[in-house]
């Protein structure tokens, strides 16, 4: 039996407000098994990015555990790594793609830099072979090589999105997290960075959590998917099951909403 | 270090010079704060530990982190040194020398050899310096990490984690647009591989003599309250790319005008005949060659 290669357990997030609370998500649960493509799906609010935040360690989440398997060997809670744990996560073993490039990339420093960053975090220190493993990781997302030693900030927007996926890809992390890596893009440019996910995914077996509010990207992208509604999951299955036969009324109105 | 009652003796003895002052400058508490924080410097190397800097009768910026550190050091049976760049005529150097001497007695010289303790901005002297002697350095700006983080806490954090990954990615942007890495004057090391550390602006041509040295290195920053300390012995390294190997400035196919010296730091400057004029920066060095006495200046 394949174990998975993370779990997450009862994951819950709450702001606190001036006098309210916010729950952006609650109890939320599930495995992801290697090699495999979970999606998240859920309407604006429903508290996808804040599980992805949470995973990443961007946001200190309220409750709940997370067990990587490669972290102290799947039986320490990684929200409760140190530091330089915590670091070691995000730069050796996770990745994440943000739905603003801006905030996956330092502008300031070039293309080829960016994707470097990862390395020489990992004790890389020969410029060849950093440049070597670098254009190799943009050519494969189709940025223009000539580009490498230029600033993203007068790249395209999909070219950014493109320099991020490098960038998240390119010391090959246990687990790629991909937040909305379509939305804000053109709709020609976005058919281009999904079909370069999915050549991605199929060629190298990447582990990966994709979050989208279009089912669409989850029906092209993820083999099993999470329905959230409200900060709770509220359906979970195969994403084929899951469009065909959706058991949760929210799941059925969405499905509709794209089938029709 | 000198015992009280040779303090009180020295008092006395020349009480004119040192009347309305303690013996070096600064109060016994500030001295004991400085000490302290040497010796956490020196147990830790190459991590900036801060301290109450003091205020100075010379202006912040002019050394008073180095000056601080020499003030806490010298005894009265010490021989102090004051540099400038490598000249110990410069009016900033004479100032500082006159200064210390004057509040605690100690001998002045201009001589590496003879020196005990030696204050320098810019320079380490070319004469291999012995484990009887200290190197103070006045530093500028201690945080090596400024330039690639802004937020001191964070360049803390980064230190404590030693995670560099930002030092190197600046390094190899340096690289990808220059074709080397162009840092001159401070080039960072890695100190007992652990600590990034700004060597103060000394020249590369000074950094080898940092790595396993006799000699104790302190360094102090006035104005950014810092102390840190490379103890005798320890390895200090430049950042470098295993495909681009640190080097030192090369002076080829020249030598110092004045002594002829081809083994030291040149300083370059222009003449009003249109011509340049290169003499070594170090002037005790450049002195001794002159005079014709052998240096030990294999570091
Ligand atoms: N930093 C924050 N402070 C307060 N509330 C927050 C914060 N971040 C998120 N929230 C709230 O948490 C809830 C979930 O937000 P989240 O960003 O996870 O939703 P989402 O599903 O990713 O939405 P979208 O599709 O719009 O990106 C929302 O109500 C949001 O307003
Ligand atoms: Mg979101
Ligand atoms: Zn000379």
């Amino acid at each position: 039996m394949v174990e998975p290669l993370l779990r997450v357990r009862d994951l819950t997030k709450i702001y606190s407000g001036k006098g309210h609370h916010i729950v952006a998500c609650e109890d939320v649960s599930f495995d992801v098994y290697p090699g495999e493509v979970l999606g998240i799906v859920g309407e604006s609010g429903s508290g996808k990015s804040t599980v992805l935040q949470c995973l990443f360690q961007d946001v200190v989440p309220t409750s709940g555990a997370a067990y990587l398997t490669s972290f102290h060997e799947g039986e320490r809670n990684m929200f409760e790594a140190d530091r330089r744990e915590r670091r070691e996560l995000r730069t050796h073993r996770m990745s994440m793609v943000y739905q603003n490039p801006r905030q996956g990339l330092n502008l300031m420093v070039t293309a080829g830099g960016n994707v470097a960053e990862r390395l020489l975090a990992a004790d890389w220190r020969r410029v060849s072979d950093i440049r070597a493993k670098a254009s190799d990781y943009l050519v494969r997302t189709e940025v223009p090589i000539e580009r490498m030693d230029d600033f993203p900030a007068f790249f395209s927007g999909g070219m950014q999105q493109r320099v991020q996926i490098a960038k998240a890809l390119a010391n090959s992390p246990e687990l790629v997290l991909l937040d909305e890596l379509t939305t804000g893009l053109d709709v020609s440019v976005q058919a281009g960075v999904l079909d370069l996910v999915r050549d991605i995914q199929s060629r190298y077996g990447v582990t990966a959590i994709i979050v989208s509010h279009d089912l669409g990207v989850i029906r092209l992208l993820a083999d099993r998917t999470l329905v959230m509604k409200d900060g709770h999951v509220v359906e979970s299955g195969l994403t084929d099951q899951i469009l065909e036969d959706p058991q949760h009324p929210y799941t059925q109105l969405l499905v509709n909403c794209v089938t029709n | 270090m000198v015992s009280a009652t040779g303090v009180r003796a020295l008092i006395d003895e020349r009480g004119a010079e040192f009347e309305g002052y303690t013996f070096g400058f600064l109060d016994d508490m500030a001295k004991r704060e400085i000490r302290r924080t040497i010796l956490k410097a020196v147990a830790i190397p190459g991590h900036q530990v801060p301290f109450g800097s003091r205020e100075m009768p010379i202006a912040r910026g002019w050394g008073t982190g180095g000056l601080q550190i020499t003030l806490a050091c010298v005894g009265a049976d010490d021989t102090i040194k004051v540099i400038d760049q490598g000249d110990d005529a410069s009016v900033n150097a004479v100032n500082l020398r006159r200064l210390i001497a004057k509040t605690t007695g100690a001998r002045e010289t201009l001589t590496t050899g003879e020196a005990t303790l030696i204050q320098s901005r810019h320079r380490i002297p070319e004469e291999r310096m012995t484990a009887a002697q200290i190197l103070i350095l006045q530093v500028p700006i201690p945080e090596p990490l400024r330039h690639v983080e802004r937020s001191v806490a964070s360049a803390r954090a980064m230190h404590a984690e030693a995670d560099y990954a930002r030092m190197w990615l600046a390094l190899y942007e340096d690289v990808v647009r220059n074709g080397e890495v162009t840092a001159g004057a401070g080039y960072p090391v890695m100190v007992n591989g652990r600590f990034v550390m700004a060597p103060s602006p000394i020249p590369r041509w000074d950094i080898p003599k940092l790595n396993q040295a006799d000699t104790l290195f302190l360094f102090g920053a006035g104005r950014e309250k810092r102390i840190y300390a490379v103890p005798p012995f320890t390895n200090v390294q430049p950042l470098e790319f295993d495909d681009y190997p640190f080097e030192i400035e090369a002076f080829p196919n020249m030598s110092c005008r004045r002594c002829g010296a081809t083994d030291s730091y040149l300083v370059t400057s222009p003449q009003a005949d249109g011509g340049t004029l290169s003499v070594c920066s170090d002037t005790s060095y450049c002195d001794d060659v002159l005079a014709g006495r052998k240096v030990e200046n294999q570091w």
